[in-house]
């Protein structure tokens, strides 16, 4: 077993040896069984190669929560280990289930999962961050048809519909906020109109089976965010670590 | 007939400019917009429209201006119709440098990136000018290829900065090199428009003189002009604006290149005539470019280099063969 260079999670992958996902080189000479790759972040360049080349490779498409439950019972099967890709699964379809009775009530609010601030980048329709947004109770007001997470117009910090940001906590993305809160695309943030909710980057940032914790930690700031009163007239983000 | 085309021009950017600020946006109708313009109107319309759209729309007029003027004074200066500030290296230089600032420094500081790009475009400028010097100066074929050296060499740093980034800076990184306006401020306005002056009124000064180079060095030096002196300032006051257009609107090709010929076909050959047209149209065309790039797909952008060249393209190609 190896794992790319990012691989953080669990803390075993620090004693296995590592691979940079673009080295083709490094990744034949393990002389792997299987690669396991996403279609969220891998070069499908290097994964037709690596078929070509006769390594057998395993793409999972963790673009939606159904999608992920599907690829664990997949990978399951794949390894053999069918019973543990099985409870994985069940793991995220009940996670699933609790974050969707607990969002039912909440009413439902205009919503975009910013990537970048300046410029503005956001996750468009057909992404897991949009799957994420949805099943929150959120209406995603990325413009469909302009790709997986196009740049959009700065107005649209300023779109009456838009009531919650959700971001992923990172150091560039805190420091990008803090500058846009304070222009005039922030407006309405900085007025209280818009409420920020900030996902622990780690695992909001990472396709995997750990997405539904994120998915958990959302639902439970907006339930938080309704309490205080719906966030508006009232200042200030929603940490949901 | 020359009046009536510099009426037309005039008229294009004032109506590009009007409809850049009340186009219709997810945050204010044109109602609200024009209410918001006469004072009046909600907090978030006056946001719209004087906290975002104005400064973008002063940003492209400068850009777009700086860029053309470079362009034809370049192109004069270097007796080549390919001049501009992207064939001598100046503008890649500068993205160099700001897509470098953008994923090395820590966040905090990414406010630091417009002055990266313009110390980006002064060390290309300084680059280009101490290869091209000869023992009789720099000369124009000279300045060209190492201009197309310097231009190969920022390209190169840009995509091995941009293959080495880390994943959360990319995007970011990637909208450095692509150009846009989108993230104008009034800051940066306030910043770049007295920059801006002083480099085009350098440009507008020496129009006699580059009509005179254009014709070939040594009939201008007959002539009185100080070909060493006229080549430094033009060519610094030249890097000057390509510097400041990258810092705060990143790489839009196109502009300075086309625009100038554009000029030609309608005024004429006349360096000292073309310069302030050039300028005129060159914030025009970037206006109109971004208008669209603003409202195309909106509220997603596109970037304002692919749609310049898309709206330029076309219309040069028809003046060209019709003067032809």
């Amino acid at each position: 077993m190896a794992a790319p260079t990012a691989a953080d999670f669990p803390s075993e992958v620090e004693r296995l040896p590592r691979f940079a996902p673009s080295d083709l080189e490094a990744i034949v000479a393990l002389r792997p069984d299987l690669v396991l790759a996403t279609t969220a972040g891998s070069d499908p360049r290097a994964i037709a190669r690596l078929r070509e080349l006769g390594i057998r490779v395993f793409t999972v498409d963790v673009t939606s929560f159904d999608r992920l439950a599907a690829a664990c019972r997949e990978v399951g099967r794949i390894l053999g280990r069918s019973a543990q890709g099985e409870r994985l699964a069940a793991g995220v379809e009940a996670c699933c289930a609790r974050a969707g009775a607990a969002a039912a009530p909440l009413p439902r609010r205009g919503a975009l999962y910013v990537v970048w601030w300046e410029p503005l980048i956001v996750a468009g329709p057909g992404t897991f961050h949009d799957d994420l947004l949805h099943r929150a109770a959120l209406a995603n007001l990325a413009p469909p048809g302009a790709g997986r997470y196009p740049r959009v117009d700065p107005e649209l910090l300023l779109d009456p519909r838009l009531q919650v940001i959700v971001a992923a906590d990172e150091p560039d993305l805190r420091s990008g906020f803090a500058r846009t809160e304070t222009a005039p695309a922030g407006a309405r943030i900085a007025g209280g109109d818009v409420r920020v909710i900030w996902l622990p980057a780690d695992p909001a940032s990472r396709p995997g089976p750990r997405l539904p914790a994120a998915l958990e930690a959302l639902v439970a700031a907006r339930e938080r965010m309704e309490r205080q009163g719906t966030g508006h007239g009232a200042q200030g983000g929603e940490g949901a670590q | 007939m020359r009046r009536a085309a510099d009426a037309t021009l005039v008229l294009v950017l004032l109506l590009a400019s009007a409809a850049a600020l009340l186009a219709g946006g997810p945050a204010a109708t044109p109602a609200e917009a024009l209410a918001a313009l006469a004072g009046g109107g909600s907090p978030e319309a006056h946001a719209v429209v004087v906290g975002l759209r104005l400064p973008r729309l002063l940003l492209g007029i400068g850009v777009g201006a700086a860029l053309a003027l470079a362009g034809a004074a370049l192109q004069s200066l270097l007796g080549n119709p390919l001049g501009d500030p992207f064939l001598l290296g100046i503008s890649g230089g500068g993205a160099a440098a700001a897509t470098a600032a953008f994923v090395l420094l820590p966040a905090a500081a990414l406010g630091l990136v417009p002055a990266a790009a313009m110390a980006g475009a002064a060390g290309a400028t300084a680059l280009v000018w101490w290869m091209a010097r000869g023992p009789l100066g720099p000369s124009s074929t000279r300045m060209i290829l190492a201009g197309v050296a310097v231009n190969a060499a920022a390209s190169a740093a840009i995509l091995t900065i941009l293959s080495i980034a880390p994943s959360p800076r990319l995007p970011g990184a990637l909208a450095v090199t692509m150009g846009s306006l989108a993230s104008a401020s009034g800051a940066a306005v306030a910043w770049l428009a007295p920059y801006l002056v002083v480099p085009a009124f350098v440009l507008l000064l020496h129009g006699r003189d580059l009509g005179l180079l254009a014709t070939g060095e040594e009939s201008a030096a007959a002539l009185g002009v100080e070909v060493g002196t006229v080549r430094r300032r033009v060519f610094l006051a030249a890097a000057a604006l390509s510097g400041g257009a990258v810092a705060f609107a990143g790489v839009i090709g196109f502009v300075g290149l086309v625009t100038p010929h554009l000029c030609r076909l309608v005024w004429g050959q006349s360096t000292r005539r073309l310069l302030p047209r050039a300028a005129v149209a060159g914030a025009a065309l970037m206006v109109l470019g971004d208008l669209v790039a603003h409202r195309a797909l909106a509220p997603a952008e596109l970037p304002v280099g692919v749609v310049t060249a898309l709206l330029g393209v076309p219309f040069f190609v028809v003046l060209l063969r019709r003067t032809s």
